[in-house]
């Protein structure tokens, strides 16, 4: 079992780990309990490409307490290439240029010790 | 399951106040008992949502605090935290102790108090609803979040933010009849489209506000209900969940949860959309009051930003909704939200509401949802 904490460790350190199912072959990204596919408890571990492309994304221009600083900023919806979807922030993209379907790379995102999910661009996206 | 009556509504003002969330509850449960005809002696229990007091109150164990503020410190009470939604849950669970018998008259009720902190703290308390570590980290927002289902609904049926806009306008101008609404003013299209961006393409007067407020209903059982002055009978009440994790929710342009909440509420009552005269769904943006008349199969998938735009979704009509003037104009204070929108369709359906008044509603329906999509409950009420 692959738990949060070891995600976002892994994560800090450029591999995007997932858990794939034992019994029906499901990804699950972040990992839970049991399978929601088949109910099995029979996790492996795995690691994704970080490949994807862009399902939904918005800017955002009013921030929470402490985050004014940041915006604008952009946020957006991925489905990885293998077939589970991950929420992050798009860095190094024009907003301009943000649409569904452009293909992105998974970045950690790393402040104060924090790890965030994180997307630029990939090989894919066209400059 | 015994039949069940609201018999009683109460509703405060909506908009800045300088009382407590506690005070605001008190105020619009002593509205709704009168309005019932009943004692606050009748009351065998208090159903109560409340969401970010913790935060902008520094107060948690907000039923007992409400309960002892109306004056019945001792009914047993309980609060429910289902984000936006928690007041209706409040009311399904409710409607279940006086359906099963424990209990012959019960108060239901919810509210908020936000005004009193700044906009960059309550976007950061409303955040709370979405996942710590894996959202939370991102500085997603409110807005944010159906900011990512309004482009995945423009890029599957060609949604326009004209249509969206058209939400804003026509909640606004049902506002104007509504003297508790937060905003009493009709707003332009372009008023609207103008207005600044909070997250793209989500602008300003797509959002609806942040509001103080509270409101209260009374249930009884049948047999208690027959001698009120003005029934309004419970026909359904259902809840759904989705994944937590936007990420986990494969097709941002629909919220699945407000599918299976209706069905389940359809199924309890034996009616389908077509039967649904008035409607008062859960607007926190105009792209969640589309997508919500889809869910509910008041239109088909890709009609709701065109239902609007027609007025088929204005009072007259062919499927009003929102006449209180919704989340958007009405206001929308949190824990107060689903017990404000089930106050407005008992009003509609005595048809005592006046100037917004859906002519010869029979049957409503009231959808209210939880933050991220996660959580929905869907309720039906009739009139004799």
């Amino acid at each position: 079992m692959l738990t949060q904490k070891q995600f976002f460790e892994k994560a800090g350190a450029g591999e995007l780990a997932a858990v794939r199912c034992g019994h029906c072959g499901a990804l699950a990204i972040p990992p839970r309990e049991f399978c929601p596919e088949c109910s099995a408890r029979a996790w492996e571990p795995t690691t994704l490409s970080g490949e994807g492309t862009i399902a939904s994304y918005t800017v955002i221009r009013v921030a929470p307490r402490g985050r004014a600083d940041e915006v604008p900023y952009a946020i957006a919806a991925v489905h990885m290439k293998e077939g589970v979807s991950l929420l992050g922030r798009v860095v190094d993209v024009p907003f301009e240029t943000l649409k569904i379907g452009l293909p992105v790379r998974f970045r950690p995102l790393t402040k104060n010790g924090q790890t965030a999910v994180g997307f630029g661009p990939s090989a894919q996206t066209p400059r | 399951m015994r039949r069940v009556a609201v018999i009683g509504v109460g509703v405060t003002k909506f908009g800045r106040h300088d009382r407590t969330s506690a005070e605001l509850f008190a105020e619009a449960a002593a509205e709704a008992l009168a309005d019932a005809g009943v004692s606050p002696t009748a009351v065998q229990a208090l159903y109560y949502g409340n969401v970010v007091g913790g935060e902008t109150e520094k107060q948690l164990h907000t039923s007992p605090q409400a309960a002892s503020v109306l004056g019945l410190p001792a009914v047993p009470t309980t609060r429910f935290e289902t984000a936006c939604a928690s007041s209706h849950a409040a009311f399904r669970h409710a409607v279940m102790e006086v359906g099963s018998g424990v209990s012959d008259v019960v108060l239901v009720g919810g509210a908020e108090r936000v005004l009193n902190v700044t906009t960059e703290e309550s976007t950061e308390y409303f955040a709370y609803a979405s996942d710590a570590r894996w959202e939370q980290t991102l500085g997603l927002t409110f807005p944010g979040v159906f900011a990512l289902v309004a482009r995945a609904h423009m890029a599957k049926h060609g949604t326009t933010e004209e249509q969206m806009a058209a939400v804003a306008v026509k909640n606004h101008k049902h506002g104007t009849k509504n003297p508790k609404a937060q905003f009493q003013k009709e707003i332009t299209l372009e008023q609207v489209m103008k207005s600044a961006l909070v997250a793209d393409p989500l602008k300003l007067y797509d959002c609806c506000p942040f509001t103080d407020g509270g409101a209260a209903v009374v249930i009884a059982s049948e047999e208690v209900a027959r001698k009120a002055r003005r029934p309004i009978w419970v026909l359904a009440s259902a809840a759904a969940s989705d994944w937590m994790l936007i990420g986990d929710k494969r097709d941002l342009s629909r919220v699945p949860a407000t599918e299976r909440a209706a069905a389940a509420a359809y199924r309890q009552a034996g009616l389908g959309p077509q039967d649904v005269d008035v409607v008062e769904l859960h607007d926190c943006f105009t792209i969640a009051e589309i997508v919500a008349t889809e869910g509910l199969g008041l239109f088909e998938a890709g009609m709701g930003g065109v239902a609007a735009e027609k007025g088929w979704t204005s009072v007259g009509g062919k499927m009003p909704v929102n006449p209180s003037g919704g989340l958007k104009a009405k206001g929308h204070p949190i824990g107060a939200t689903g017990a404000a929108q089930i106050a407005e369709i008992v009003t509609q359906l005595r048809h005592d509401a006046g100037g917004r008044q859906v002519d010869g509603a029979r049957v409503g329906l009231t959808h209210t949802l939880g933050g991220n999509t996660a959580t929905v409950l869907v309720s039906l009420f009739g009139r004799d």
